[in-house]
């Protein structure tokens, strides 16, 4: 146990953990303890058992703990075969997506927590944000600090943030870390009672994340966009983060453009074959059923193997190239799943002070993640 | 004092500076000549073939050979030491890493030649010709062979990574057990060939998927982009006809002519192919196999030299390779078209030249695609491209059709890819020197100019001016 901080306004209670945990390990804990969660927030959602309404005092359902391990460092092997496979050149600079599958990790840890009020197996990707102040550079020994925050209410369940921070050791606890991500997740169908339903969901098109109609919500979602375009700008993500998260931010990612998502001139394509979630896995540890194979993907209810979303964010961060710069901001949302195999049509283009990226479908023109990135 | 730096912009008609080292002005060994002429004596390349046609079982070595081989022939260089051979091929085995020497080794020419590969994607070719003639205008030789060559009937075939990583763990291994672990990581799939991919490796897209892009971008119609490849098949043909190609082409394996011409195409066959590049755009699919290039296989050869080689040989020089550019665009990002380096090139090119569009008699611009040619040519013409990209006052200018590609292009021709650059240069090269002998008295002694453009994948793009000599 640490030293109690503030943290997103809340103190939090720093527990050292003595390494990065495998996420073989925790899916299998996560395993077990999902369908627990799962039952006993719905039945919270119906008023009659789950928490006492004290414990969604200052965390807002969350544990108050945040998650701290010391002296974390890259494997070069590792290093070049996340490089190799996302298409970055094979430096000692370690590519901000990696630093992600470096940390992740223990963040992921927290959400297996007997008193993390959401189910890990089943979660849904919404959105990511990183911010690089600095590079990080492999030989770095890194502390990798995790906690969550931002347990809300969402239309289609309840969404929560993941908050990763990593400093270079020694730089000190209250220092502006290296590299920052804000990772939101979606707990489908998952009602919690007593939480916050006043704030917009982070994702106006987080539905089309279901996992039941894989096909056709994001008609819906953009049918309802139409109507909706004056207010997109309050739906965005970055709209209800906290003030410590918009630091660096110049503006924040413009979502209006997923408004009616209409597919523009492509800059180019990815053939993605059946084996990118499982190659994906190799270099991230993200060994998530639903990306390894067709059959693991269907008994959690998706038709084939989906691509990782951090895979094809890190890819278009990786076409971006070196002129993202040392220090840079770099935000997805994740909208349709890209199902494995297949190829979609990409966007990477410079629009005045950053680079935007869209990812479709070339045939049906849905949308399946959009983003961009802020050289600082 | 070291010598200005400066090869590039000087005020618009302003003569050129004598380039790098003025002697006694440069601290140290000054060079040992100052800047001269190089030119281009003439050029042979064989016939090119279709893939899968006439060279199916020929090798990249094999062509070159020929083709410097015709070239000797043409021009009596048997068992003579050039000063250096300089050729490469984009499609290449590992074991040609010598192909330009091993190549020299085949042929008439001394054993003592020196000669090495290069290699710049679809601008191999004239690269040479601007390495070779370079060397020849420091003074460093007195001539020169620049060639290509490209076969996509002989493509290389690789191992997949994960087995000749397994294979050189294997080479690597000391012991038994070792050995036995650098095979067991071994999967089925991964004893399946890799074959060459022409796709852009930071895109995924094809090169004609990219022109595509383009395409759309200029509004480049289908009736357009048939007109320029049915030029292309008829102007070819007429050259053939007219014997042009007579002191330039060697047949070989049996073919007298390239394979691709089909001087009995026209508008309505054009019209009857199906798109093929394009096809997921929301803008008209206008890209066929009759207004794109096919994969071919050839070889080709330029002679240059200084003025004095040429007239210690007894031989005639048909051009003088004045200057040359390379430009490269941004189209990972969207940013230009994959195949409009040109665009650039030749503008910045033009500009330390003190030269126009006007003054030149041939313009001769690689047909990738009849597109490429025609988004080139069009955003010349447009005010606000040529401002905004190019940071020009209005519009760069017009080329006028009856000047360009004057006997056929690629899309007749053929491009083997490393080979396109050679083709063009001597063919510009002797029609320079045939408008020259037919210049009106009335005109004077007027400089007779060709201006050439090849793009070439990664976005490259080589530009030159030559001059009737």
């Amino acid at each position: 146990m640490g030293r109690a901080e503030p943290s997103g306004g809340r103190p939090l209670v720093e527990v050292a953990l003595p390494g990065v945990p495998g996420l073989g390990g925790l899916y299998a804990r996560g395993l077990a303890a999902s369908a627990r969660k799962a039952v006993g927030a719905r039945v919270g959602a119906l008023g009659i058992g789950g928490r006492a309404r004290g414990a969604f005092g200052a965390g807002g359902g969350l544990p108050d703990v945040a998650y701290l391990v010391r002296d974390v460092r890259a494997d070069a092997e590792r290093l070049t075969e996340y490089q190799h496979l996302l298409g970055e050149s094979a430096s000692d600079v370690l590519p901000a997506g990696f630093v992600h599958v470096l940390a992740f990790p223990v963040a992921t840890a927290l959400m297996t927590r007997a008193d993390f009020p959401l189910p890990l197996l089943g979660m849904v990707h919404l959105a990511n944000r990183v911010e690089q102040r600095r590079p990080v550079t492999l030989g770095d020994t890194l502390d990798v600090r995790a906690h969550a925050r931002g347990l809300r209410a969402h239309r289609s369940g309840t969404q929560v943030e993941l908050v990763t921070e990593v400093r270079v050791s020694g730089t000190g606890a209250d220092s502006v870390p290296a590299w920052r991500g804000v990772s939101t997740y979606l707990a489908r169908g998952v009602r919690i009672a007593g939480l916050d339903t006043s704030t917009p969901d982070v994702s106006d098109v987080s539905d089309v994340s279901d996992v039941s109609d894989v096909s056709d919500v994001s008609d819906d979602a953009r049918s309802r966009d139409r109507g909706g375009s004056d207010t997109s700008r309050e739906r965005a993500p970055t709209s209800h983060v906290s003030d410590e998260a918009r630091v660096g931010d110049r503006g924040g990612s413009d979502t209006s453009r997923r408004s009616a998502f209409e597919p523009p001139l492509p800059t180019g394509q990815w053939r993605l074959a059946a084996d990118v979630g499982r190659r994906y896995a190799g270099v991230s540890g993200d060994v998530n059923p639903i990306h390894l194979s067709a059959p693991t993907a269907r008994t959690l209810g998706f038709p084939r193997a989906i691509a990782h979303g951090m895979y094809t964010a890190s890819r278009a961060l990786a076409t971006v190239g070196a002129a993202r710069t040392d220090a840079f901001t770099w935000s997805v949302e994740f909208a349709k799943p890209v199902l494995l195999p297949g190829t979609v049509a990409v966007r990477v283009a410079e629009e005045r002070d950053r680079f935007e990226y869209a990812v479709w479908n070339g045939r049906s023109g849905k949308l399946h993640l959009t983003g961009d990135v802020v050289p600082h | 004092m070291a010598a200005p730096r400066t090869n590039s912009t000087t005020p618009s008609g302003a003569p050129r500076p004598a380039t790098a080292a003025t002697p006694g002005t440069t601290a140290g060994v000054p060079g040992p000549l100052a800047p001269r002429r190089a030119v281009v004596v003439g050029g042979n390349r064989i016939p090119f073939a279709r893939a899968g046609g006439a060279y199916v079982r020929a090798s990249n070595q094999d062509m070159l050979t020929a083709a410097i081989d015709g070239l000797v022939a043409r021009f009596g260089l048997q068992g003579e030491r050039i000063g250096e051979v300089a050729a490469g091929a984009v499609l290449k085995h590992s074991r040609d890493f010598n192909l330009a020497r091993e190549s020299v080794l085949g042929s008439a020419l001394s054993p003592e030649t020196p000669a090495y590969d290069l290699q710049q994607a679809c601008a191999t070719g004239i690269e040479a010709v601007v390495q070779l003639t370079n060397k020849i205008r420091l003074g460093q030789i007195e001539s020169g062979i620049a060639g290509g060559v490209d076969s996509t009937s002989d493509a290389p075939i690789a191992v997949s990574d994960r087995l000749r990583r397994a294979l050189l763990d294997l080479s690597r291994a000391r012991t038994t057990g070792a050995k036995l672990a650098a095979v067991a990581k071994l999967r089925p799939k991964d004893l399946a060939p890799a074959a060459p991919r022409t796709n852009e490796p930071r895109t995924g897209l094809s090169m004609g998927e990219h022109q595509a892009l383009t395409t759309a971008q200029w509004n480049i119609t289908r009736e357009a982009q048939d007109e320029l490849a049915l030029a292309s098949h008829q102007r070819l043909a007429a050259a053939y006809d007219a014997g042009f190609f007579d002191d330039l082409v060697t047949p070989f394996r049996g073919l007298p002519k390239d394979q691709n011409l089909r001087a009995d195409t026209s508008l309505e066959k054009l019209a009857k192919l199906r798109p093929t590049f394009g096809l997921g755009l929301s803008t008209p699919a206008t890209m066929t196999a009759g207004n794109s290039t096919p994969l071919t296989d050839g070889a080709s050869t330029v002679l240059v030299a200084s003025d004095e080689w040429a007239a210690a040989h007894d031989l005639p020089v048909l051009a003088t390779f004045v200057d040359a550019e390379a430009a490269a665009v941004d189209f990972v990002h969207g940013k230009d078209g994959l195949l409009m380096g040109g665009a650039f090139a030749v503008p910045r090119l033009l500009a330390r030249n003190g030269l126009t569009l006007d003054d030149f008699d041939i313009v001769e611009i690689h047909e990738a695609f009849a597109a490429t040619v025609l988004s080139t040519l069009a955003a010349w013409e447009d005010e606000e491209f040529c401002r905004a990209r190019l940071g020009l006052e209005g519009a760069f200018g017009k080329v006028d059709r009856d000047r360009l590609n004057v006997h056929g292009s690629s899309l007749a021709a053929g491009h083997p890819f490393a080979a396109t650059g050679g083709r063009i240069v001597a063919t510009a090269a002797k029609i320079l020197a045939e408008k020259k002998a037919a210049l009106d008295p009335s005109e004077g002694d007027r400089p007779v100019r060709a201006l050439i453009s090849i793009c070439a994948a990664g976005g490259l793009a080589v530009t030159a001016i030559l001059e009737a000599a």
